[in-house]
């Protein structure tokens, strides 16, 4: 056995005395079918006045500050725990007698795996409607306890040897649903018969996972994580029904038999099963020993800073319209679910377009106990569905309305908001602290985020255990502005305004602000339940109990976190020697994962000298995720080995088949038309007029994002008709102007006479049109314009321009007018 | 050709302008006649230099089409590379968008630019494109070359300076940059190419419109997730926005391939004051030399490497500039990877050499010069048979970039 050292949890005293009310409850019990949901306590418990000896010890004191006080009241363990049966660790005549029972049934080493807690988790009288909440007080109550009397020294995670079990063959649900019997074995005699008034997107009360959905894709999706192909019997469906009495339905009116429910769902199961082939183990492999994921030795999540934590909400449940107030600290803020939400595998509650509310009384404990230090933190483990919701999107909001709270968390895009009501601000807690928009601290992915606000500091924003360097201006105010009747509610404003979209993993209120350290400790601690696989290799390696150990834990709903693997020996005596190892691959349920495999190219060999004093020799650094296939509980994985010891399984990789010939596409025509720059340089070439004159270039510029871009000449525009146009003008402008260049370009043509004699003959407009046909359409090339007919066109523009009159008359406005129709046409233009 | 000429109501031609192009374009009727040499003639010129040749260079050509019915038509192209709007004006357009994140057309000239004109025009080896300690300025242009300024290639442009005869590569990239030799990549360490891609950000857009502009592949044609993503960052989130089926069906197929190798990148960064310069316009790279130690990495390694590096604690944490290429096996291993290179390295030259000796990028630079000069893709069989005959030709005849614009002008010159 190998013990390895975790801090210990450091939650801290329980504020249960600081409310009255009493309330009798008469009914605590461990079913879980629908028929018989309690509404849960919402008020705190009865507080007895203990008039027995003083406590003999600080740890008796302690014992009875945090449990006995907690625990003694008529609606706790008070009733029967107290007067008569045994264990009395709530006993009230003498608190030192109670304490020596209490340590009958609980493990301050290991809190959670104390007798109490466990009796409890079990089923036992639990006073709310989750078994698992109350365990998570009573652990809660344990550890407070225990961190005190461990005096901080840690908590210990012991390795022990897990059951072996080679990697079997397993039935893999097909990605198509038409491959498999879903649809006539379970969808449509059962779950779309019978499940369909609460588990589709649109029912009236919808209740996920929407496996009787009209959608069958969507049904077969969630549904795939209430079966189990190797076993149907072992089916969430199938146990749903027969050991849990789940709104079974009446097969053969008039009667409801859950045991008949149960055997027909098994029996569809099975014969959807029975169609599937098994997923057959590669024997050349070199594998490790397989595990499930409860198989796994749960790594502590202890650590965390929770000394004043007074709301603390870790979504464990999994079911439900209940996410309940596990802090311990009365009266519970349990919050009510309602909208368009779903449960997240690995703890957490996304939401799509829904709410989570405390009822105002039980929302005021945050206005008492804040206001008792007028300081406090929030805390979150959340992940973003967007980066495109503002209003703020209310993350977390304690308000009377939109314009109206204590305090709010918020999304504005790619900024985290902070808003908080004191004597220094208006009554919606404006003006807001928000990350620096630049920054984009927020993301759309899981991230730890803290808002703490004191009266010195001022509001503060931590992302991911740093702060985030923005700097609250508005002054430090008192808190006394703060209204009793609001309530604290998640995803969204209590109005229903503002919704929030995205998963929240983790919630808490503290009522003291939270120091840096504090707060880096928490994010180091992570969120969601965590295990230690311990993967057997004893075989390759020629060594007893040793292990390839991966910590794991769920990461979302569709996947797991594989990371830190570490090579361990459970005989503390042992040496490992030289073990080559290398190509570590995960498998799942008999193959290897597709996608994700992080640690193959791990390369190194474990020896005596890297091994370390405490038993263990990390392999990587490194984390990576896995897809999710049935579930957490009927996972199997195991590992794959390139090379461990003396084994070795050389994985080559095929050549992929070469990419088949594109299809044949009609060719698109070999002409063109000139872009912008050609254009450009083809009319300067044209005419001799330099691209870097002004006057040209002060048309190009303003005329060359209307020209042609692409020399498609299917994209032609009749804009870009008009910049060329503009273009050629100003070039024929600036070659009429310069008396040299015409003189040169259109020689013996008499500029200087008038517009009714220069163009009076065929041979003076042919002065013109010559020299216009020769340089800018070219001779004796059949794809260009035919001769003839563009001499004639631009005769008749001569003749037509030269009857003007007036005094925009002008010879010289006539050849610039011929030029240009020649230079702006398609006989330039194409390509 | 209706359609081409069609008038919408808003867009309405002259009716004199209207009229002539209806009159000019009626006459392309005999467009589908075959044409003869001196039609091949000036197509090879209008295609290659973006102008019509005048008489005397469009003699000369048609008559080594005439008299030479081997080598006369690629030799009349060759006389076509002379005209110096080939340089000016074909190739500037033909790389400009190469050298911004918007792949625009209308930016200025600039010494990524001007670089590869220089390197068309003196028939270097192309693939020093990629790797060369390679750079060309314009003589006779004030300002000087600046690591801080474009002003040099704008004052050419503004001039109109004929880049044929004035650039000059004489100098060595590290000369003018002041950038280590052996950091040199071609124009990936050029001025331009680092304002563009290197600013801000994480290097993964250098790499990625590399990709995109030198194998003719952006990262969608790359996606492959069955690569071992241990080298993807710590930025990368493995759930985004909560959902991993994200991750494990999108971002690790580029990732798993594209980290590795944009890891190369990891000692350069485009420095520039955001509060006094926030278009960077006064920018310049920064490139860690040994002993150039970053605060917060601790190495040689720009601190944008880690940025966001709590997204994914357990994600890789670079250390050096260290390059894997992991895409020479899988779907990636068609890329047509050398045989000759390792497949990893250290630094940018190397990565680049990695990526220019690839059978993509051969392939990439002719499809490019083919749809530039063809003025359409390869569509067919016959063009795809000629894709792969130029690739060829362009490998063994020392990557000319010039000799490929001729092929293809000859290959598109009509009947």
């Amino acid at each position: 056995m190998k013990i390895m050292n975790k801090l210990s949890s450091a939650r801290g005293l329980a504020l249960a005395a600081f409310a009255a009310s009493t309330l009798i409850v008469s009914g605590c019990g461990s079913g879980s079918g629908a028929s018989t949901v309690a509404n849960p306590v919402t008020t705190p418990p009865t507080v007895s006045n203990y008039t027995g000896p003083a406590p003999q010890t600080a740890d008796v004191q302690r014992f009875k500050i945090n449990v006995w006080d907690n625990l003694v009241p008529n609606n706790r363990c008070g009733t029967c725990h107290n007067p008569s049966q045994t264990p009395r660790f709530v006993r009230s005549d003498d608190i030192n007698l109670a304490y020596d029972a209490a340590n009958s049934v609980v493990n301050l080493a290991d809190p959670a795996n104390s007798r109490m807690v466990l009796k409890v988790r079990g089923g036992h009288n639990c006073w709310l409607t989750s078994d698992d909440a109350c365990g998570d007080i009573i652990q809660s109550y344990i550890e407070a306890w225990a961190g005190g009397a461990l005096g901080g020294t840690g908590k210990a995670i012991q390795f022990t040897a897990p059951p072996l079990h080679d990697p079997g063959s397993s039935k893999n649900f097909p990605a198509d649903v038409s491959a498999t019997l879903f649809k006539t074995a379970v969808y449509d005699p059962y779950l779309h018969q019978y499940c369909v008034g609460c588990h589709k997107e649109d029912a009236a009360v919808p209740q996920s996972p929407f496996f009787a959905s009209d959608d069958i894709d969507v049904a077969y999706a969630a549904a795939q994580k209430k079966m189990d192909l190797d076993n149907p019997a072992n089916s969430r469906f199938v146990l749903r029904l027969g050991e849990e009495f789940h709104n079974c339905w009446a097969e053969n009116p008039p009667t409801v038999n859950c045991a008949q429910d149960a055997a027909l769902m098994q029996a569809g199961i099975t014969a959807m099963a029975n169609a599937i082939p098994a997923t057959v183990v590669d024997p050349n492999l070199v594998t490790s020993k397989a595990l499930k994921l409860t198989d796994g030795i749960v790594a502590s999540s202890g650590g965390r800073q929770e000394a004043n934590v007074i709301a603390l909400y870790e979504f464990k449940t999994g079911t439900g319209n209940t996410a309940f107030d596990t802090s311990g600290v009365e009266p519970a803020a349990n919050l009510t679910l309602s909208g368009t939400y779903s449960w997240v595998g690995g703890w957490g509650i996304d939401f799509t377009n829904g709410k989570a509310q405390a009822s105002t009384t039980a929302s005021k404990k945050l206005h008492d106990l804040i206001g008792s230090t007028g300081e406090y933190s929030i805390e979150a483990w959340v992940a973003p569905a967007n980066v495109t919701q503002d209003g703020p999107a209310r993350i977390i909001s304690f308000a009377g309305s939109s314009a109206s709270r204590n305090f709010m968390l918020g999304q504005t895009l790619y900024q985290y908001d902070f808003l908080n009501r004191t004597s220094e601000t208006d009554q919606n807690g404006e003006p807001r602290l928000s990350t620096l928009d630049d920054d984009e601290d927020l993301q759309a992915t899981l991230q730890h985020v803290v808002a703490t606000y004191d009266p010195a500091n001022g509001r503060r924003i931590y992302v991911n255990g740093k702060f985030t360097d923005d700097v609250d201006t508005v002054p430090g105010g008192l808190l006394t502005e703060w209204d009793n009747t609001f309530a604290f509610a998640l995803a969204s404003e209590v109005d229903n305004t503002n919704r929030w979209a995205g998963t929240a993993r983790l919630v808490a209120i503290h009522n003291r602000a939270l120091t840096a350290d504090q707060i880096k400790q928490n994010f180091d601690v992570g969120v969601g339940e965590k295990y230690y696989l311990l993967f057997n290799v004893s075989d390759h390696v020629g060594k007893p109990d040793a292990y390839v150990v991966f910590e794991v834990s769920q990461f979302d709903s569709y996947s797991y976190l594989f990371r830190a693997p570490f090579f361990l020996m459970l005989d503390s005596a042992a040496t490992p020697g030289d073990i080559p190892i290398a190509g570590i691959r995960i498998g799942v349920n008999g193959r290897e994962a597709s996608v994700g495999q992080a640690f193959a190219h791990v390369n190194t060999a474990i020896s005596d000298a890297a091994y370390t004093p405490t038993g263990q020799q990390e392999l990587s650094s490194l984390g990576t995720v896995v897809a999710l296939e049935k579930g957490p509980t009927l996972d199997e994985f195991f590992l794959t080995f390139e090379v461990l010891g003396s084994a070795s399984h050389v994985v080559v990789e095929a050549s992929p088949a070469p990419p088949p010939a594109p299809l044949d596409v009609p060719r698109d025509p070999d002409y063109g038309i000139r872009d912008f720059a050609e254009i450009n340089q083809t009319m300067s070439n044209m005419t001799g007029v330099a691209t870097t004159q002004a006057q040209v270039k002060a048309t190009y510029d303003a005329v060359y994002q209307a020209l042609p871009v692409s020399t498609g000449i299917e994209g032609f525009l009749s804009s870009q008709q008009m910049g060329i146009t503009q273009l050629a003008i100003s070039y024929c402008s600036a070659l009429v102007e310069d008396t040299s260049k015409r003189a040169l370009f259109f020689p013996g043509f008499d500029f200087n006479a008038g517009v009714s004699t220069a163009f009076n003959s065929g041979a003076k407009q042919n002065q013109i049109i010559d020299p216009l046909m020769a340089k800018m359409v070219g001779a004796n090339i059949s794809t260009q314009p035919d001769d003839a007919a563009t001499r004639a066109e631009v005769a008749s523009l001569i003749t037509l321009l030269a009857g003007c009159s007036g005094a925009q008359c002008s010879t010289n406005g006539v050849v610039k007018g011929a030029c240009a129709s020649v230079l702006g046409s398609a006989a330039m233009l194409v390509q | 050709m209706v359609k081409v000429l069609r008038a919408t109501p808003e867009r309405r031609w002259s009716k004199r302008a209207l009229l002539l192009v209806l009159t000019v374009i009626t006459a392309f009727g005999s467009l589908a006649v075959s044409a003869d040499e001196r039609d091949q003639a000036k197509r090879i010129h209008d295609r290659i230099a973006g102008v019509p040749p005048d008489t005397a260079t469009l003699n000369l050509m048609a008559n080594a089409i005439t008299t030479d019915p081997v080598n006369g038509a690629f030799n009349a192209a060759l006389i076509a590379t002379d005209d110096p709007a080939f340089y000016n004006v074909t190739l500037k357009n033909f790389v400009a968008p190469w050298t911004n994140r918007d792949q625009a057309v209308f930016v200025p000239l600039n010494d990524y630019t001007a670089t590869v004109i220089g390197m068309v025009r003196d028939d270097v080896d192309f693939r020093n494109v990629l790797y060369g300690d390679i750079l060309y300025t314009v003589s006779g242009v004030n300002p000087a070359y600046s690591i801080s300024s474009n002003a040099h290639y704008e004052a050419a442009e503004t001039q109109g300076a004929d880049l044929k005869a004035r650039l000059v590569g004489t100098t060595p990239q590290s000369a003018l940059t002041g950038v280590p030799s052996s950091a040199t990549a071609g124009v990936l360490t050029s001025r331009a190419a680092s304002k563009a891609f290197f600013i801000d950000g994480t290097n993964r857009a250098m790499f990625r419109f590399t990709m995109m502009n030198h194998m003719c592949r952006d990262m969608e044609q790359v996606h492959d997730t069955s690569r071992v993503p241990d080298r993807i960052r710590q930025d990368v989130s493995r759930s985004p926005g909560g959902d991993a089926r994200v991750f494990l069906n999108g971002c690790i197929g580029c990732h798993s391939g594209m980290d590795p190798l944009a890891q190369a990148f990891a000692y350069y960064n485009f420095q520039y004051d955001k509060a006094t310069d926030p278009t960077a316009d006064a920018g310049f790279l920064k490139y860690n030399n040994s002993g150039d130690i970053d605060a917060i990495t601790g190495t040689r390694v720009v601190r944008k490497y880690f940025n966001n590096n709590t997204t994914f604690p357990y994600g890789y944490i670079t250390m050096n500039d260290h390059w894997d290429n992991y895409w020479r096996h899988g779907p990636n291993e068609v890329l047509g990877w050398s045989s000759s290179l390792p497949g990893s390295g250290d630094g940018a030259k190397s990565m680049g050499m990695e990526l220019a000796n690839s059978d993509a990028f051969a392939e990439c630079q002719v499809e490019k010069v083919f749809k530039n000069v063809c003025l359409r893709p390869p569509q067919d069989a016959a063009d795809r048979a000629q894709i792969s005959s130029m690739v060829s030709a362009f490998q063994s005849d020392n990557y000319n970039l010039r000799n490929v614009f001729a092929a293809s002008a000859v290959y598109c010159m009509g009947q």
